[in-house]
């Protein structure tokens, strides 16, 4: 079966060779489940479809072209768990995008995609529930998310605190389970790299003001301010922080890499402010996807999640071409670790890229997808690390201030852990 | 700790000013209106249109006053969203809250508000879009009044405490010298003697829509003004309101007033004593407390 | 069509499982008239409790405790059931709008609580439960799956037994009485605040079990689960389906939550991307429509309340000032 499989697959990668990138008779579905209906959402959504669309100008994945079925789950995690089991069960779907809030991702998980076998692959959900989980052995390797940059990021915002000099830092987080974590990460972070953490303030949701908790971070007077929050209260916090005559010494989660965020606080108030992100490796081709997406949106790819959604969708794509076709979803999840080997042939993300890939896997080798978020690697449990990037705001979008490697920044974490 | 007492002075101003139509719609009509602050929101929207509109047709207006971030197009935008959210406000009840008056019973107005809120809401997110609105993207700077303690202020703030305390001491004319103030006390004591009386039952309540919706809207422009402007921010106002209109008692006007300051300080005052993450629960903490000691409020009436 | 039978056996368990909420609440607002803005605190606290009490224990957590799953179910209950012991102490005796505004607030601060209290809770993340009863048993599969429908159509059916039996017990026909008129009522000696007091509490742990099953299904739930939302969710089919009619509750629920999934698939299967996008905001709107339009034109609901008892002009509730005004 498992020979039969593969041949398959070589069979319909030299098929694909032959017809060069001419549409496919059939079609694959896959599903995604993301909360179209929330401001940060939309895009998300987007940016996968257009994933999508790239691959289905290089000829498609599996010997198929593929749809994408796309639900909302309105953060509602009853709506994401029927979407997503609708999807499942009425769609046939082998893989699932989604979700972003790990609150919607989690049930989905336990309820629908593990016992259906289907693969599951994350932007968004930072939650290190998922590794515990899979570490008791409960996801069966169907669990991956692209989300790098928790661990990363918070080792990363030490060093810029440290680096820049600042002796003290008031934090504001999102009072969510990704600013939780940050929060307590960053907190750990800055005691180890000897930066004092004079205050650590939850921003909650859906508050009318944020002006207390602004003053409580005020009063602390630090030398800077770190922000783990989204566009939309981060700009009301940070509106109120300045006007308040707080110092505009940033450092900025990639969360606030946003043009929305730049433009209603004003660039003239960010030029201390320097962000964190994860980066693609320092390879030409690794600008793949920021070139691909400012053809097609217009503008850069800044906004939470945008390049975890690109690579998700990316990788899953990829893993279902080295599946070959009417692979099963576990079949799929095994292949994604053939492309994104790190001893294989490095293939960009864009169609170029997955043409490449394809015929790569055709051959029977293996890929190293250098996607929008990096060089992406899974470890066992379907977490990612990343090499990182520390960015500010400019006219036109942002641009590259410092660029850690991957080795880099694993010995930066193993100083801090000392 | 002063700074938090006059921040939650200055954030009391416009919950004041949402709850005083809140507090006069649910003495007259009995029922916890869960819409009224989505009325706030299309006061906003609508400032915000037409502060668009005036600045490119008349650009001179598009200049600010003084130290304010308010300009001449904004100030005109507030009395025309006012009048505006006033009329929706009484359209909202004629179509709506007036049929399922006469339909069914008072708990289910209760529920039909909850419909009302979610449909203006989600309407306005598919008009305006969901991510947040600035009438300027200028930001403002407090003065600082004082260096020990550190207190700041911004002119803006001032504005908006000053234009919300004239208000209310305007509708505080109206309600004790005029005679239609007394006819609307009358009305809310008891509707039909004061039919009897010949007070025109049908025109208070409207008038009470459009006092409430004016009002509503100055309220959603001078919050926009200090923060900004979304299309859940009734969403993330109801609450607040509510317990302001409680902790005042419902029915009482200057109680609206003192509740909306007392719970713009508490919730600012709060974070002393409380982690941070725990503040949404701040305003229903207020009502339980008060509602445990004076069960109607502090200038409430018992009433059945 | 085995994915259909597979998705419709899904579908069911979660309707079956609101149905149980909204049967507990018919019996607070439908037959003794208190109106609760915080359905979700019950549901939330019967969720977080069987989870706290049967799950496994994690790091950094309180909770966990791996109790034999029945009692792990039958104390999510209890804390719902005390959890509103103490709100109906507090709140029963205030002006029912006072009421409804106050138990409001009790769910806005619950998922406060849930959201920041993460040594007990799990703070934002939630906490994951337990293995399900009985799944080394039967596997994950589709006959588990089966198999939990049945056990949750069967808590149903036992809920459904008991709310009936209760309406046309004498502790049930008590309860209409002080709902149509206290002050009769209390003439006849009857204690108005604790009879409330006592369907509050069991209404509760109804609505508190549904939360345990929910989380049971799960075995996961975060603060996501308690937000605002559902409370409107879980009133809508109440009052779509009939309120004081225990059978048009049910029926409500799965009206209610088939026409929510449904319009999300339609829209997914038959709305261009470009409309996809706003299908959330277009849902909303349509369910507020909904009930706006349930209570303009049928606000008896579907499936209206019987009127068990002969008393003539049974039907109108308390003539309030209101209704003179129009």
């Amino acid at each position: 079966m498992k020979k039969a499989l593969v041949f398959a697959a070589v069979a319909a990668g030299m098929t694909t060779l032959s017809t060069g990138v001419q549409a496919q008779d059939c079609t694959i579905k896959i599903g995604a489940a993301l909360p179209t209906s929330v401001d940060w959402g939309r895009p998300i959504a987007e940016v996968a479809q257009f994933a999508v669309d790239q691959v289905n100008e290089a000829g498609g994945a599996g010997g198929c072209s593929i749809e994408m079925v796309l639900r909302d789950t309105q953060v509602d995690p009853k709506v994401g768990v029927d979407a997503a089991k609708a999807l499942v069960d009425l769609e046939g779907i082998k893989v699932l995008l989604g979700a972003v809030s790990s609150g919607v991702s989690m049930p989905i998980l336990t309820s629908v995609t593990v016992p259906a076998g289907v693969m599951q692959m994350s932007c968004c959900s930072s939650s290190t529930a998922f590794t515990k989980l899979s570490e008791e052995g409960k996801t069966n390797g169907l669990w991956f998310r692209t989300f790098a940059t928790t661990g990363v990021q918070s080792a990363m915002g030490a060093k810029v605190a440290a680096d820049k000099g600042w002796k003290s830092v008031a934090i504001l987080y999102k009072n969510d389970d990704w600013g939780q974590d940050m929060s307590r990460l960053i907190a750990a972070d800055f005691a180890a790299a000897g930066v004092e953490v004079t205050a650590n303030v939850a921003i909650n949701d859906a508050q009318p003001s944020y002006r207390a908790e602004v003053t409580e971070a005020l009063t602390s007077q630090p030398d800077a301010l770190y922000l783990a929050l989204y566009p939309t209260e981060g700009k009301s916090a940070v509106r109120e922080w300045i006007s308040l005559g707080g110092t505009q010494n940033m450092i900025l989660a990639n969360s606030l890499k946003s043009d929305e965020f730049r433009d209603s606080v004003g660039l003239q108030y960010l030029g201390n402010a320097l962000g964190t992100d994860t980066a693609s490796p320092r390879v030409e081709s690794a600008d793949a996807f920021k070139a691909a997406y400012e053809a097609k949106f217009g503008s850069q790819p800044n906004g939470p999640g945008l390049a975890n959604s690109y690579d998700a969708a990316m990788i899953a794509l990829l893993a279902m071409e080295a599946a070959g076709k009417d692979a099963s979803g576990a079949d799929i999840a095994a292949a994604v670790a053939k492309v994104t080997d790190p001893n294989g042939t490095a293939v960009t993300a864009d169609t170029a890229g997955f043409k490449a890939a394809k015929t790569t896997l055709a051959e029977g080798g293996t890929v190293m997808y250098q996607g929008a978020t990096g060089n992406v690697r899974f470890d066992a449990n379907g977490d990612v690390s990343a090499p990182a990037v520390v960015w500010k705001f400019t006219d036109s979008g942002t641009e590259e201030v410092e660029y850690l490697s991957l080795t880099e920044v694993d010995a930066f974490i193993a100083s801090l852990k000392k | 700790m002063i700074q938090h007492l006059v921040d939650g002075i200055l954030v009391g101003s416009f919950l004041s000013l949402g709850a005083i139509g809140l507090t006069m719609a649910m003495h007259i009509l009995r029922f916890a209106n869960f819409s009224h602050a989505e009325l706030l929101s299309i006061g906003a929207y609508c400032a915000l249109v037409f502060d668009k509109v005036f600045e490119s047709l008349l650009p001179i207006l598009a200049a600010k006053i003084g130290p304010l971030s308010m300009t001449g197009a904004l100030a005109i935008s507030i009395v025309l969203s006012a009048a505006i959210t006033g009329l929706s406000a009484v359209l909202i009840d004629r179509f709506i809250f007036q049929r399922v008056r006469q339909k069914g019973e008072e708990l289910s107005m209760v529920f039909a508000s909850f419909g009302m809120a979610l449909i203006i809401r989600n309407i306005i997110g598919l008009v305006f879009g969901l991510s947040a609105e600035l009438y300027s993207k200028d930001i403002a700077f407090a003065m600082i009044l004082s260096r020990d303690p550190l207190l700041l202020v911004k002119p803006d703030q001032v504005f908006v405490l000053i234009a919300a305390l004239i208000l209310m001491f305007a509708l505080h004319l109206v309600l004790s010298r005029t005679t239609f103030g007394f006819s609307l006390r009358a009305v809310a004591e008891n509707p039909s003697l004061a039919q009897v009386h010949g007070v025109n039952l049908k025109c208070m309540i409207a008038a009470v829509w459009i006092i409430g919706g004016g009002l509503g809207a100055v309220a959603g422009i001078f919050y926009g003004l200090s923060y900004q402007i979304t299309p859940v921010m009734g969403r993330d106002l109801v609450l607040p309101i509510f317990a302001a209109t409680i902790v005042g008692g419902i029915g009482s006007v200057y109680g609206a007033v003192l509740g909306g300051f007392i719970v713009g300080i508490a919730s600012n005052l709060a974070l002393v004593i409380l982690p941070s993450g725990y503040s949404p629960s701040v305003p229903f903490l207020m009502i339980l407390a008060v509602l445990l000691v004076r069960p109607n409020g502090l200038f409430g009436e018992a009433r059945a | 069509m085995i994915g259909v039978i597979s998705y419709l056996v899904f579908f069911s368990t979660i309707a079956a499982i609101l149905a149980i909420a909204v049967l507990g609440l018919n019996l607070q607002w439908g037959n003794t008239g208190l109106f609760n803005g915080g359905v979700v605190a019950s549901f939330g606290a019967g969720a977080y409790g069987t989870l706290i009490l049967g799950g496994t224990p994690q790091d950094g957590h309180w909770g966990g405790f791996e109790l034999y799953y029945p009692l792990a179910l039958l104390g999510g209950m209890i804390f719902a059931g005390v959890l509103a012991w103490v709100v109906g102490k507090l709140t029963l005796r205030l002006r029912h709008d006072y009421l409804a505004i106050a138990t409001f607030g009790v769910a806005v601060a619950f998922e406060n609580v849930m959201r920041n209290a993460t040594t007990v809770t799990g703070g934002a993340q939630g906490i994951r439960g337990f293995e399900r009863p009985l799944q080394s048993l039967i596997g994950s599969g589709f006959t588990y799956n089966l198999m939990f429908l049945i056990a949750v159509l069967t808590c149903l059916a036992l809920v459904y037994v008991f709310l009936e039996r209760l309406t046309v017990s004498p502790f049930g026909r008590l309860l209409r009485a002080i709902r149509e008129d206290e002050t009769a009522a209390r003439s006849l000696g009857k204690s108005p605040d604790k009879v409330r007091l006592a369907a509050f509490v069991t209404g509760s742990v109804i609505i508190g079990l549904a939360g345990s099953l929910y989380g049971t299904f799960y075995a996961f739930v975060s603060p996501q689960d308690v937000l605002p939302i559902l409370t409107f969710q879980i009133w809508a089919m109440l009052i779509v389906g009939g309120a004081g009619n225990n059978k048009g509750a049910m029926a409500g629920a799965f009206l209610i939550w088939g026409s929510w999934t449904f319009s999300g698939w339609a829209l997914s299967r038959f709305a261009p991307v470009e409309v996809q996008l706003y299908t959330g905001s277009i849902q909303f709107v349509l369910i507020g429509m909904v009930i706006v339009g349930m209570l303009l034109w049928r606000p008896q609901g579907l499936f209206p309340e019987r009127l068990v008892v002969s008393q003539p002009g049974g039907g109108s509730r308390g003539k309030t000032q209101a209704e003179g005004l129009t």
